[in-house]
């Protein structure tokens, strides 16, 4: 029992003798600060005293108020850090370390002020977090649960060493999100990912302040959701029995996401993107599992804007006797308030294949008066369920096929842009829709890796010529991380427009991701929107774009991500973390 | 007990495979393949397409005593055995029956092996051709080659033709296969970001899988020097990222011999005279320039002192340069039984060397640049030709615009020149002064292109929003190679047929600014392996046109495979268009 204490004791002052020499040695570094950083990146950070570190206790604990899904949290945070004892590449650079373990930091007392606010869009998610110089108690102060675990998520960051943590000490943390809604998109049907996969995409995002999981569930090539009301959809429409969602797997990913703060949105695109619904119910889908592009016809004849073809009909009854089973279903299976419907890209030629359709149109209807029809008849079913409906912006801004205000009333709708840039948003906005923004050209991370079609002539071409342009996909370029975090989302609009801009996704549309390359898509890339919506992509003080600050920190939180089992992918070779600003550019 | 219990299994599972055979097909299947990637030269299925089973005691029989082709023979048998490989595809004409069903034949008992030159060693040219009969009428299958190497391939290809549970294997089959280029390779930089060694295993076992024979390891650069040498241990002891990131001795060994194993040949590169800012940590006095801000604010491009951040270029006025360096080669030498020896060259500087006295009082006592060059070239090169070794150089070396050699210090019959500039021109730029060429084009064959750049502080990414004018991914070499460029790309085009024979081949590279452990498999594979097909049968059909299309479905299968096999490729399509062949193309002219 005696050498128990001595061991640690030695290993403590050799550890701290080692760090004292790193610390001389990088003391000069410039760019990084302190090297004490959190990402995203707090509102307000504040050294009450220089900047210091203080041992924290082995019988360290965090006193949480009880609550299902924050006292999950709190222990969560509890094993992370102890266990985690990151070793920074770059070590803090701080004045003074407290060696006594008499005033080691031994309590984290988490107050909430109302503990039953439930996880909703735009839930206050405020913390304080104050560590006092040489104390043993560290407070953490939140108007929510969801607060207190962003709050609890920031002290995680803010433990390092090995062998003996130290948390950075004298530090005053107020910390609240620009915008009340960051999410990010995994599209589950052009290829399948395990729960698991899921899981761990929610935690990283939890670690990253992100709290928006939209599930693009279903589309034309899979539909993986086991719907106790329509088996059929899964049983024929899902890749296989081991490429389902069953009703438990989808308990698991809500409950998840609530003990992680991370809300999980579902998306049942429709009328478009049905092709896998025609497996078990061929009379309600048109122009199911056609050529999408028969050769010598038009673009504008295409029946589907990508290989995956099928509408649902909305001029046949039981298109709605499906559809709101469907809807009941999910509803019951998803407890947040928010329900996508997607009604992007109808494509005209996929439902003039239908010979109801036809004669529709050769009697006056249009094609926009059939979108309506199908709006008209399931918007307002939706709502019924107490939901908020978020559509694709086509719905309201397609060239060809759109509708009318009047069917999107404004206090149930948002409209989720991806087109154009800003120019769309602005149009959202100010046809008075709140938008979230996942503009194609900055925040979809699938871009850039070439296309998927088969026997593509783009790629044909004399040498020497390497001419397929953007690496060849329709969104190409690759979105860098830098393209992401520099996105201002309410670029163009007034201070008072810029209020209905709820956030942002990114995005993985997974016509060439699966679980093989899901987390070097999505991470550290996502990182860098969940800092800009967090707390901004510019310099508190200058106004100027901080992205170039931003680097060696994001690359400092790559490396802390990777040991927290996110395989995300490098943005410089490790040199340039050894070098800190040696990897910059001036010109 | 045990034993009956398992034959009836088998019966009983022979029995099933035999019923599911007389199942008529779901559809029938017109055009019937069997896909082997990299496509073979020649493969010919009986029209009956029989299948047998694979026998339970299937054996490959090789009465050789040959260290690595034993090695591979008992990989392969246990691969061949356990894989169990199934088509994604339902429609794949294996798994679909063609009609009428064909008669059942005997289980495939044995592949018998036959080498003529045993001995061959694995060097460049060596014959890799093989023939394969797999007969519709006897339990024993025959894989014929010139040499270990060629029945390394053979049975490589042998294991893809196998698949499902129980194992079966198309009978029937006739293959002849050689390969139209002798070097296939693959190029992975371990100084920007470490790898381990089982990183880099697996990446030679991928290569073998694809047919590839040459693992370029481009070891050491400016950012970390992580080869353990036995004469100059300061080197990595000081130069590497840590004592955990470098390669000792024995590491080394493990990977010569495991590419031996897999008949893929290690060729080291100690890149030099530029790119050495990582020697100075154990020898400042040799190296001009280490540890500079790569490009000072104010300064022009041309007074960069380094193409990218990691300043450093050894000293060829110091005699101490090469001192060390004949120490490292005289290790690296003896670590790699190989013939080749890369020697870089590239990327020289001239801001750099000008930052030193001495080379600044030589060049104005009326010296130049390039006569610095070919002082250390002179110095160096005849020296690793002494060691039996081809000096491979980057293109720089005679045609970079500002600092090159004569061409007459280089013999073209000890020295060959990689390209990687402007495409099919410096390749022809070669040829036509006579050295032969490794065709490394960075608008086709590099890897890492198209995920951004990697400096700090980069001025272009801060625009105005609207304009998402980074064009290209933003990194120098952008955008994103696809699989299709690569697969196209003729690393013979616009050549005479006589001066194409001086291109030995291509090798893909994976340069490791923003790659790691993390993201190898994925940028490595399968886009690796298209230029592996392109390199060993072509990438043209019978017609001469260009089979990419005809490729898509194929590699699709095989990426499927090769994750199976334990190799994370990155999907190149949704799993649907893999089970709806033709569906997912593109019929028009462009889009």
């Amino acid at each position: 029992m005696p050498h128990g204490s001595v061991i640690p004791a030695i290993i403590l002052i050799f550890s701290l003798f080692i760090l004292k020499l790193c610390i001389a040695s990088v003391a000069s570094a410039g760019g990084g600060g302190n090297g004490i950083n959190v990402w995203p990146k707090p509102r307000i950070m504040s050294w009450t005293t220089q900047p210091r570190a203080n041992l924290l206790s082995p019988s360290f604990a965090i006193s949480s108020p009880k609550h299902f899904y924050l006292s999950s949290a709190a222990n969560r945070y509890l094993k992370l850090i102890k266990n985690e004892h990151h070793q920074p590449l770059v070590t803090p650079s701080l004045i003074n370390i407290t060696t006594s373990s008499s005033s080691a930091l031994h309590t984290l007392f988490i107050t909430v002020e109302s503990l039953l606010t439930p996880l909703q869009h735009g839930v206050n998610e405020t913390y304080t977090l104050s560590i006092p110089a040489d104390a043993s108690i560290a407070n953490l102060t939140a108007h929510t649960v969801w607060g207190a675990m962003r709050g609890l998520e920031t002290f995680s960051q803010l433990v390092w060493g090995k062998p003996n943590l130290l948390v950075a000490s004298g530090l005053y943390v107020w910390d609240s999100p620009l915008f009340a809604h960051r999410g990010l998109i995994l599209d589950t049907s052009r290829n399948y990912y395990g729960v698991d996969d899921i899981l761990r995409t929610i935690k990283a995002m939890s670690f990253n302040k992100m709290n928006v999981f939209h599930w693009h569930i279903t589309d034309s090539h899979s539909f993986p959701l086991v719907l106790p009301s329509e088996p059929d959809l899964a049983a024929k429409g899902s890749y296989g029995h081991d490429m389902q969602y069953s009703p438990d797997d989808v308990k698991k990913i809500v409950e998840f996401g609530l003990t992680h703060g991370v809300r999980v949105l579902p998306e049942i695109d429709s009328p478009g993107h049905t092709g896998s619904w025609a497996e078990a119910y061929p009379e309600i889908v048109t122009c199911a599992n056609k050529f999408w592009w028969p050769a010598e016809s038009n673009w504008t004849n295409r029946l589907a804007s990508e290989p995956g073809t099928g509408h649902l009909n909305p001029l046949n009854p039981k298109t709605y006797k499906i559809l709101k089973n469907v809807i009941n279903d999910v509803v019951n299976l998803f407890p947040e308030a928010f329900y996508h419907a997607g009604a992007d890209e109808i494509i005209p030629g996929c439902w003039k294949a239908d010979s109801t359709i036809q004669s529709f149109l050769s009697n006056g209807g249009t094609l926009s008066q059939l979108l309506e029809k199908f709006v008209g008849s399931t918007l307002p079913y939706i709502v019924f369920f107490n939901r908020t409906v978020v559509y694709w912006e086509d719905v309201l801004l397609d060239d060809n096929v759109n509708v009318r205000p009047s069917f999107l009333p404004k206090e149930h709708t948002i409209l989720q842009t991806w087109n154009n840039g800003p120019n769309n948003t602005k149009r959202i906005i100010d046809a008075g829709y709140r938008a979230i923004v996942s503009s194609s050209e900055f925040y979809y991370l699938d871009c850039g890796h070439g296309d998927f079609l088969g026997n593509d002539s783009q790629y044909d071409q004399l040498q020497p010529s390497s001419s397929a342009n953007n690496g060849g996909s329709w969104c190409g370029p690759f979105k860098t991380w830098q393209t992401i975090y520099d996105y201002d989302i309410t670029y163009g609009l007034s201070e008072e427009e810029a209020k209905m801009v709820l956030g942002g996704e990114v995005a993985l549309w997974s016509e060439q991701a699966d679980p093989k390359v899901l987390d070097v898509r999505l991470w550290p890339r996502t990182s860098a929107m969940a800092e800009t919506l967090w707390s901004g992509n510019r310099d508190e003080e200058t106004g100027i774009k901080r992205y170039a600050q931003a680097t060696d920190r994001l690359n400092e939180w790559r490396y802390r991500m990777v040991s927290r089992g996110v395989g995300a992918e490098p943005i410089q070779p490790l040199w340039c973390l050894r070098n800190p600003g040696m990897c910059n550019t001036v010109h | 007990m045990v034993r009956s219990h398992t034959s009836i299994s088998n019966v009983v599972a022979l029995i099933f495979f035999l019923v599911l055979l007389i199942i008529p097909s779901v559809q029938s299947t017109t055009a019937t393949t069997i896909d082997v990637w990299p496509k073979p030269r020649l493969l010919r299925w009986a029209p009956l397409h029989q299948l047998s089973l694979l026998s339970p005691s299937f054996t490959i029989a090789s009465p050789y005593d040959h260290p690595h082709l034993s090695s591979a023979v008992s990989r392969y048998l246990t691969l061949i055995k356990t894989e169990h490989h199934l088509p994604s595809s339902v429609n794949n004409p294996l798994t679909a029956t063609s009609s009428p069903p064909p008669p059942p034949s005997p289980p495939l008992q044995s592949l018998h092996i036959f080498i003529h030159r045993l001995h061959a060693p694995l060097h460049h040219g060596v014959n890799e051709s093989y023939t394969l009969h797999v007969p519709n009428d006897r339990p024993t299958a025959n894989l014929t080659a010139e040499t270990p190497w060629g029945a390394m391939r053979g049975l490589e290809t042998f294991s893809q033709l196998v698949w499902g549970r129980p194992s079966r294997v198309p009978v029937g089959v006739y293959v002849w296969d050689d390969p139209i280029f002798p070097h296939r390779g693959l190029l992975l930089d371990t100084s920007r970001n470490y790898y381990g060694v089982g990183d880099i295993m697996r990446t030679i076992y991928a290569m073998s899988a694809n047919k590839m024979n040459v693992f370029h390891w481009h070891i050491t650069d400016s950012p970390s020097f992580p080869l353990n040498l036995p004469s100059e241990p300061g080197l990595a002891a000081k130069g590497s990222y840590g004592d955990d990131m470098q390669y000792s001795p024995d590491d080394v060994k493990k990977i010569v011999e495991f590419g031996l194993d897999h008949g893929v040949r290690v060729i080291p590169e100690i890149d030099s005279p530029g790119h050495t800012g990582s020697w100075a940590e154990a020898y400042p006095e040799i190296v001009t320039c280490a540890n500079m801000f790569w490009w000072p604010a104010e300064s022009k491009g041309e007074d960069k002192l380094a193409a990218e951040p990691g300043t450093g270029q050894l000293n060829p006025l110091n005699p101490k340069t090469y001192q060390v360096f004949k120490n490292v080669i005289s290790d690296v030498v003896k670590m790699f039984p190989e013939p080749f020896f890369h020697a870089g060259a590239d990327e020289v500087t001239p801001g750099c060397w000008k930052t030193d006295p001495t080379i600044q009082s030589f060049l104005s006592n009326g010296g130049s640049l390039s006569q610095v060059l070919e002082k250390f070239v002179n110095e160096t090169f005849p020296y690793i030709v002494s060691l039996n070794r081809t000096v491979i150089y980057w293109e720089d070396v005679l045609l970079d615009g500002v600092v090159k050699v004569d061409s007459s210090i280089l013999d073209p019959k000890y020295t060959i020149l990689q390209t990687w500039n402007n495409g099919p021109n410096n390749t022809k730029k070669i040829v036509d002064a006579g050295y032969r060429a490794i065709v490394s084009s960075a608008d086709y064959y590099y890897l890492d292109c198209g995920h951004g750049g990697f400096l700090g502080n980069d001025s272009q990414y801060d625009q105005l929003v609207g304009s998402d004018t980074v064009s290209n991914g933003g990194s120098w070499c952008a955008p994103f190679k696809t699989w299709q460029t690569i697969y196209n790309y003729d690393i013979t085009y616009g050549l005479s047929e006589e001066k194409a024979t001086l291109v030995l081949g291509g090798e893909v590279a994976l340069w490791s600014e923003q790659a790691d452990p993390t993201v190898l498999d994925s940028r490595l594979w399968p886009r690796a392996s298209a230029m592996a097909e392109a390199l060993w049968s072509g990438n043209r059909d019978e017609t001469g046109k260009k089979r990419y299309a005809e490729a898509t479905d194929r590699l699709n299968e095989w990426r499927h495979r090769m994750v199976s096999r334990g190799i994370g490729a990155e999907p190149i399509q949704p799993l649907w268009c893999v089970r709806n062949p033709g569906m997912c193309n593109a019929v028009h002219a462009s889009i």
